[in-house]
């Protein structure tokens, strides 16, 4: 692998939501680094911190939660630092969001083209030019006459052309993306990814893409990351992941995913997402896996380098320390 | 939505067209009635008193001689304007409240809530009555509608925010700001048109209490004694006995209207939350 530049880098980061009942670590202290131009998946089950996660880059957490502690640099500007008003200039210009439900994502009573313009102009003075919302509504594959439309007259994937045609308008380095196909059906869901890709490479941005499905992951990121409980418990390349799955949560996610021609029990991970208010002691992951030691118990383990481009937070995997 | 969209969904609410006609004909019949008819004769002693409808006076005249078709042609726009004028502002302030209460939130939410919460246990004819009964000596139309209007912006207030609150959460408002726009952008260009069709049917409603409000008082004696508004005419029905009388024409022509403009807003809001609310939409 030859050196890659940097574009992110998150540090500790931890987002607390600070409830009656306790104090819930959505984000518990995740280090990643993500580089340019590179398309990274993020995989976890619900209530894994992936959405918080991409929700903290934009500092767009509600109360009552708060990023506690961590930094996250963007080309060296710490994110979690920015007064509000160039945090607010960084949304879209820099880092850009494409949501989960695009059914709902545009404003009802505004046209398509209006609502990309006002997308613009909030960060640009001046006006913008039709011909530079023509020309992006088609680079997302939609025709020009689709400005002015209103959202009810598109049908889902289209919606989600228009809100890709969005975060794209400013041509920012990094796109957020929050399983941005969940409610569509494979066949947009699979064009729709297509289209992002290509427009990725032509930007040259990076995309965090956020999601459980790991079949999709598999056909369009290049590196993975697997969170449990706010803490990312293995990353890698794709390869490398689904040729030799370290942790075992890794394996049983891909152990999940049905297999085409092949007649077998569904094989579910036992047990319940864990508590977030009350988290086992040490490795989160103990109280369900089936390979667990008398140490996982007592500690948790840290994200290591296991191979070139492979990391894993797991007792197994970490020879040297026996004594415990 | 266009002008032209708004008529193609008129004609299939009928509500709404019918609605619309009974207001229209009230606006014309105050309009084009004073262009037709003498409004001097809308003062007492100008003509015979106590005469029943024929050909010569329309509608009749009362006791103290006025005839009664040009004091409809006068008091119903001023009845309209006291209605308007109060559905309005009390409209207007439940509309500012609402949005600050809904989008700022926290204490300022509760404060506003709190007063609002407070104010609406207050019996508003009683409070009516009696700032109307003190100021009754320089009581005018304008006066008598900001006295309304100060006690009707409570629901409005109440049920704005709600519908902001729930606006604000709505996935295209998240998203606007995940694209950085400021809060100010947020609340005019993507919260308050979708606000629009709820407030049309706010304000059919607010203009409907309002003048509701306004009839009690004047009925009651209270309203503005020298303007000949419909709900004086009334009380000046009731003062001298009409209906004991048989003089049926004196309580029965300002009661039609008062039927016309009531019937007529409730229509209209009906039509009009109907476009608010698809889901109470019929299938057509």
């Amino acid at each position: 692998m030859t050196a890659r530049d940097t574009l992110l880098v998150l540090h500790d980061l931890r987002v607390h939501f600070e409830t009656e009942r306790g104090i819930a670590r959505a984000v518990d202290g995740v280090d990643l680094t993500l580089y340019r131009g590179e398309r990274f998946g993020l995989v976890g089950e619900s209530g894994s911190g992936k959405s918080t996660l991409l929700l903290s880059l934009l500092r767009m957490i509600r109360e009552p939660g708060r990023i506690v502690a961590g930094s996250a640099h963007l080309e060296g500007t710490d994110l979690l630092q920015l007064d509000e008003e160039t945090m607010r200039q960084t949304r879209l210009q820099r880092v850009a969001m494409i949501p989960q439900g695009a059914m709902n994502s545009l404003n009802p009573v505004m046209r398509v083209g209006e609502q990309i313009r006002l997308a613009i102009t909030e960060h640009d003075e001046g006006s913008v030019a039709d011909e530079r919302i023509d020309d992006l509504l088609r680079r997302v594959g939609l025709p020009a006459a689709t400005s002015g439309l209103y959202p009810h007259e598109l049908s889902g994937g289209m919606k989600q052309r228009v809100c890709i045609a969005m975060a794209i308008s400013l041509s920012p380095q990094l796109i957020l993306a929050d399983e941005p196909t969940s409610a569509l059906d494979v066949v947009v869901q699979r064009r729709i990814m297509q289209t992002l890709a290509g427009l990725q490479n032509e930007l040259g941005a990076t995309v965090l893409l956020v999601g459980h499905d790991m079949g999709l992951m598999a056909q369009s990121v290049e590196r993975l990351g697997i969170m449990y409980g706010g803490n990312i418990v293995e990353v890698g390349t794709v390869e490398e992941i689904f040729a030799a799955p370290k942790h075992p949560y890794t394996r049983q996610l891909i152990d999940s995913i049905p297999v085409f021609g092949e007649r077998r029990d569904f094989r579910p991970i036992p047990g319940g997402a864990m508590s977030l208010l009350e988290p086992p002691t040490g490795c989160y992951f103990h109280p369900r896996c089936p390979e667990v030691m008398d140490r996982c118990r007592a500690l948790a383990p840290d994200l290591r380098d296991t191979a070139e481009d492979h990391q894993v937070a797991c007792w197994l995997h970490h020879q040297d320390s026996i004594d415990v | 939505m266009n002008l032209r969209g708004l008529w193609l969904y008129a004609r299939r609410s009928p509500q709404l067209l019918v609605g619309s006609g009974m207001l229209l004909f009230l606006f014309l019949f105050g309009f084009l009635g004073s262009a037709i008819v003498d409004t001097d004769l809308a003062r007492p002693l100008s003509a015979t008193p106590r005469l029943p409808p024929d050909g010569h006076h329309l509608f009749g005249t009362d006791d103290a001689g006025r005839d009664l078709l040009a004091v409809m042609v006068v008091g119903v726009p001023l009845t309209l304007r006291v209605g308007f004028l109060a559905g309005s502002v009390g409209l207007g302030i439940g509309t500012l409240l609402g949005l600050i209460a809904g989008f700022v939130g926290g204490r300022t939410d509760g404060f506003i809530r709190g007063i609002v919460d407070t104010l609406l246990t207050v019996p508003g004819l009683l409070v009516l009555v009696s700032v109307a009964s003190a100021i009754r000596e320089e009581i005018s139309i304008e006066i008598m509608a900001l006295v309304v209007a100060s006690l009707s912006w409570m629901w409005p207030t109440r049920t704005i925010r709600a519908q902001v609150l729930s606006l604000r959460g709505r996935a295209f408002v998240q998203m606007a700001r995940l694209n950085g726009q400021g809060t100010m952008e947020i609340i005019l260009r993507e919260v308050l048109p979708n606000l629009l069709p709820y407030l049309a049917a706010s304000f059919a409603l607010a203009v409907s209490s309002a003048t509701l409000a306004t009839i009690s008082l004047e009925a009651l004696g209270l309203g503005p004694q020298n303007e000949p508004t419909v709900g004086m005419t009334l009380y000046w029905a009731i003062s001298f006995s009409a209906l004991l009388r048989g003089m049926w024409w004196w309580w029965a022509i300002p009661i039609g209207f008062l039927i016309t403009l009531f019937v007529g807003l409730l229509l209209v809001a009906a039509g009009l939350d109907q476009l608010a609310n698809p889901h109470s939409r019929r299938a057509t």
